[in-house]
C-alpha cells in the first residue's frame, strides 16, 4: 500500500515536472515571431533558421519586413521615428496620419530596452567600434577593439543613426546590417538593424535632432526616462 | 420516376449539400491585409494606439510627453486595448479602442 501510494506520489511528481517544462517551454515560445506563408495560408513560426531559408529562397525578407506606407494615428510631428521592438517595426511619421514602416531587428533577450531619445549624428558607411562591455563577452569582437573600417563586412552595415539622449551618446544606433535575413528577429546586442536599402532610405528622409521613441514590452527603460 | 429513385435523387442532394458545407467550414481563412502579414504569438498594441494613450496623459496631467513611456499592452476584448505607461517613475493605466479612441486614463 506505501509502495503504492509512494509510486502514485512518484508519477504526479513527474506529471507536475512534466507540466511544468512544458509551461516553460510555451513561454519560451510566447514572445516569437510569425508570418503568414500565402502558399500554405497559414500562420507560421519565424526563427533565425527559416529566416535564413527564407532570404535564400527568395533573396529578399518576408513581404511584411518590406518597407511599405501605412495608416498611422499619431500626435507626433512628421519626421518622428517609432520602432516597435516587439512587433519589429521602425515607422517614419509622415503628414496626414500617415507613417512609413519598415522590418527592424532588434536586441535578443536581455538586451532589448525602450525610451526616448534623438538622432544626435549620421555617418555613411561607418567605422563600428565594439563597446568595451562587448569586447568583455565576446572574443570575436577583440579584434576590432581598434575600429573597423566601414564596408559590406561591417557589422553597421551602410549607415548608422547615432542616438544621444539630450547630448549623450547612448551606445545605441539604428544601422544597417550585412545580415538582412536577421530582420524580424531579437537577435542585436540593443541596437536596431536594418536592410542596407532601408536605412539608407531612411537616413535620407531624416534630420539630425529627430525624436526617437522606442517600445519594447518587458524591457528596461533607457536611464532618463 | 420512381419513388426509389426519386429516394436516392433526394439523398444524394442532400450529401452534396453537406460535403459542401463540410467543405466551407474547413476551408482557410482569407488572408490578413499586406501590412499584416507578421505578427508575434504575444499580441500588443499598436505602436500609434499606445502613443495616443502617451498624448493623452500628457495633456490630461499636465506631465512632459517626452518623459511618457508606453511600457506594456494587450488587448482586453477584441475593440479594446490596455495600455500601462510610466511617467517618469509614476505608472498610468490607459483603455482605448481599436478605432484610437482612449475611453480612460487612471494612475495605478
Amino acid at each position: 500500500m506505501i509502495a503504492g501510494r509512494a509510486a502514485l506520489q512518484r508519477k504526479s511528481l513527474t506529471a507536475i515536472v512534466a507540466m511544468a517544462l512544458g509551461l516553460v517551454a510555451v513561454a519560451a515560445l510566447a514572445a516569437g515571431t510569425q508570418v503568414f506563408d500565402p502558399k500554405t495560408r497559414k500562420w507560421v513560426d519565424y526563427d533565425r533558421t527559416k529566416a535564413r531559408k527564407y532570404y535564400a529562397a527568395h533573396n529578399e525578407v518576408p513581404e511584411a519586413f518590406r518597407p511599405q506606407m501605412v495608416k498611422f494615428r499619431t500626435a507626433e510631428v512628421p519626421g518622428t521615428i517609432i520602432i516597435d521592438g516587439n512587433q519589429h517595426f521602425l515607422y517614419l511619421v509622415q503628414p496626414g496620419q500617415r507613417a512609413m514602416r519598415y522590418g527592424i531587428g532588434v536586441g535578443r533577450e536581455g538586451f532589448g530596452w525602450a525610451g526616448i531619445v534623438r538622432v544626435g549624428r549620421m555617418a555613411e558607411w561607418p567605422t563600428w567600434t565594439p563597446p568595451a562591455e562587448m569586447i568583455a563577452r565576446d572574443p570575436n569582437a577583440v579584434k576590432h577593439a581598434g575600429g573597423m573600417p566601414g564596408g559590406p563586412d561591417n557589422p553597421l552595415g551602410a549607415r548608422a543613426l547615432y542616438l544621444y539622449e539630450r547630448d549623450q551618446d547612448t551606445i545605441y544606433r539604428i544601422h544597417g546590417t550585412p545580415e538582412p535575413w536577421t530582420i524580424g528577429l531579437d537577435v542585436s546586442s540593443g541596437c536596431i538593424r536594418m536592410r542596407n536599402d532601408d536605412i539608407t532610405d531612411l537616413a535620407s528622409r531624416v534630420k539630425v535632432g529627430a525624436k526617437v521613441i522606442v517600445l519594447m514590452q518587458g524591457a528596461a527603460l533607457y536611464k532618463g526616462v | 420516376m420512381s419513388a426509389k429513385s426519386s429516394v436516392r435523387s433526394s439523398i444524394r442532394a442532400i450529401a452534396i449539400g453537406f460535403l459542401a458545407a463540410l467543405s466551407a467550414c474547413v476551408s482557410a481563412p482569407p488572408p490578413p491585409p499586406q501590412d499584416q502579414m507578421s505578427r508575434t504569438k504575444v499580441e500588443t498594441a499598436p505602436a500609434d494606439i499606445q502613443l495616443l494613450c502617451a498624448d493623452a496623459v500628457a495633456k490630461a496631467s499636465g506631465a512632459d510627453s517626452t518623459k511618457i513611456l508606453p511600457v506594456s499592452s494587450g488587448k482586453i476584448d477584441s475593440k479594446t486595448y490596455q495600455v500601462e505607461l510610466d511617467a517618469s517613475g509614476k505608472k498610468t493605466s490607459c483603455l482605448v479602442d481599436t478605432d484610437g479612441n482612449v475611453k480612460s486614463v487612471q494612475p495605478t
